[in-house]
């Protein structure tokens, strides 16, 4: 890239934010253009599901800000519809074409359909955006009858533990063995205990058999047989990458995108792909690709991703992170690093550290309300699992590089 | 890259919002140097980051779960 160019951002979440500003460190002195579907500046979406859906705080407290001036173009309430990497062009609504020399697609994830689910009616919701935490909101305040989530992933709870703090009643339904259980038994025991010492309800090994909705009232009938009438229902089962717009481009979108250990986009070489749409080996655990639907992961991806578009497909150098991540339940602060999802079999390290081991190696860590123990166990993994040599090492030079690699493993 | 070059005409001040902080560490993974989630539970940070760690707070304030942390100055606003 260079002076007079042009870098189209699509996307303006945390991702799009984070590799504009690292675009401009690096000197990008060009044109850049933010397309965004929502009509906000990139704010703090970890706080959709706790403080603005709990209204404790604005969504104006939730701006992002750029550490670095951006002088961009930012084009919000826009949603991208088409890509066409031969002319490199974003189509627009209204047939505007934006051309490119270099993309970052940055588009993210969208909240999961369930089946059967009455998606039309205004006490159903999902929980991505500001405007969908005040659509909550309205139904909260349209009704004392309880609220209802459908889904004990990491939002599920966080909404549920929201709801009890605004003195909601709330029930959390999903067919697992128990919340949060993808990060191991004993931590599924804690958020279990954490949730019902709150006193919100669980229906698990459950889904919902009827929805029942008439104007007054809004239920729903359990596999459990437990009928729950509600004043709301949360979808939280999940995400699916927002590439739809990508269809015809010519890029493998059969899980977010494709890309390169660089985040370049399988084949491309003016486009990079940021955030929980990019699906990347990460050669620190393997060569499969894989997405990483984490908030930080969005921060160091997107920064990554800048630096490969600038230094260009042949000299770009593999994003190798470990991944961190974190939610919080009332007062417990709940830390994740590495690939919980990899491991056969979890091990309790110390009290509150379950790790995760793959064919006798730890690839990841989770810790319950241990902050000091995640710091250690983190450096603890990073040693274990060192980021190969950042250069691609020369034939002739391959054999000790390797070696080097073997003798820290 | 003139934004780059351009000196610096304000120092820089980190600063904590305490109601927002929630004390999972990541301030101190990213900036060592700047930030320390004491003992007791306590995040103790320098109020006035040198030149030289300008990064590592910048870092820490991206990364910041919480968004609680401010870094103001020490570049051309």
């Amino acid at each position: 890239m260079s002076d007079g160019d042009r870098i189209v951002i699509v996307g303006a979440g945390v991702a799009g934010l984070r590799a504009a500003e690292r675009l401009r460190e690096l000197g990008f002195d060009g044109e850049l253009v933010i397309i965004g579907d929502e009509a906000r500046k990139p704010y703090h979406r970890p706080s959709v599901s706790k403080q603005l859906v709990m209204g404790t705080a604005r969504p104006s407290d939730m701006t992002l800000h750029a550490y670095t001036d951006l002088d961009a173009r930012w084009r919000l309430g826009t949603r991208a519809t088409h890509l066409d990497t031969a002319e490199r062009v974003v189509h627009l609504p209204g047939v505007e074409q934006l051309w490119y020399d270099g993309l970052v697609i940055a588009t993210g994830v969208v909240p999961r359909h369930l089946p059967g689910a009455m998606r039309h009616d205004p006490r159903v919701r999902v929980l991505r955006t500001v405007d969908d935490a005040l659509a909550v909101r309205r139904a909260l305040a349209a009704s004392t009858r309880p609220a209802v989530v459908i889904g004990t992933g990491l939002i599920g709870c966080e909404f549920a533990a929201s709801m009890r703090q605004l003195g909601r009643d709330v029930t959390l339904v999903g067919h697992a063995r128990a919340p949060l259980y993808r990060f191991g038994p004993a931590i599924a025991d804690s958020v279990s205990r954490l949730l019902a010492g709150h006193r919100a309800k669980l229906a698990m090994k459950s889904e919902i058999r009827h929805w029942i909705s008439t104007k007054e009232t809004f239920g729903l009938h359990l596999t459990n047989n437990q009928l729950v009438v509600a004043s709301c229902v949360v979808l939280a089962i999940g995400s699916v990458p927002a590439v739809d717009w990508l269809r015809g481009s010519g890029l493998d979108i059969s899980d977010g995108v494709l890309c390169e250990p660089t985040l370049f986009a399988e084949g491309a070489d003016d486009v990079v792909v940021a955030g929980d749409t990019a699906r990347w080996p990460n050669l620190r655990f393997d060569e499969v690709p894989r997405r990483v639907e984490h908030w930080l992961n969005a921060v160091e991806s997107a920064r990554a991703a800048a630096e490969s578009l600038l230094a260009g497909r042949a000299a770009a150098t593999p994003f190798t992170p470990l991944p961190r991540a974190w939610s919080s339940l009332y007062d417990v602060r709940l830390q994740m690093a590495g690939l919980p999802a990899l491991a056969e079999d979890t091990v309790q390290l110390d009290r509150d550290v379950t790790g995760f081991v793959r064919a006798g190696e730890l690839v990841g860590v989770c810790t319950w309300d241990r902050p000091h123990a995640m710091m250690r166990w983190t450096a603890e993994l990073e040693r274990r699992l060192p980021a190969p040599a950042t250069t691609p090492a020369p034939a002739h030079a391959a054999s000790t590089a390797g070696i080097t690699r073997l003798a820290t493993v | 890259m003139s934004r780059l070059r351009r000196k610096s005409r304000t120092r820089a001040r980190l600063s904590v919002d305490n109601e927002r902080c929630e004390l999972f560490g990541i301030c101190e993974w990213e900036a060592p140097a700047l930030f320390e989630l004491g003992r007791d539970g306590r995040l103790r940070y320098r109020r006035q980051p040198a030149a030289g760690e300008l990064t590592q707070a910048a870092a820490a304030a991206r990364c910041c779960p919480m968004q609680a942390i401010e870094l103001r100055g020490g570049d051309d606003e």
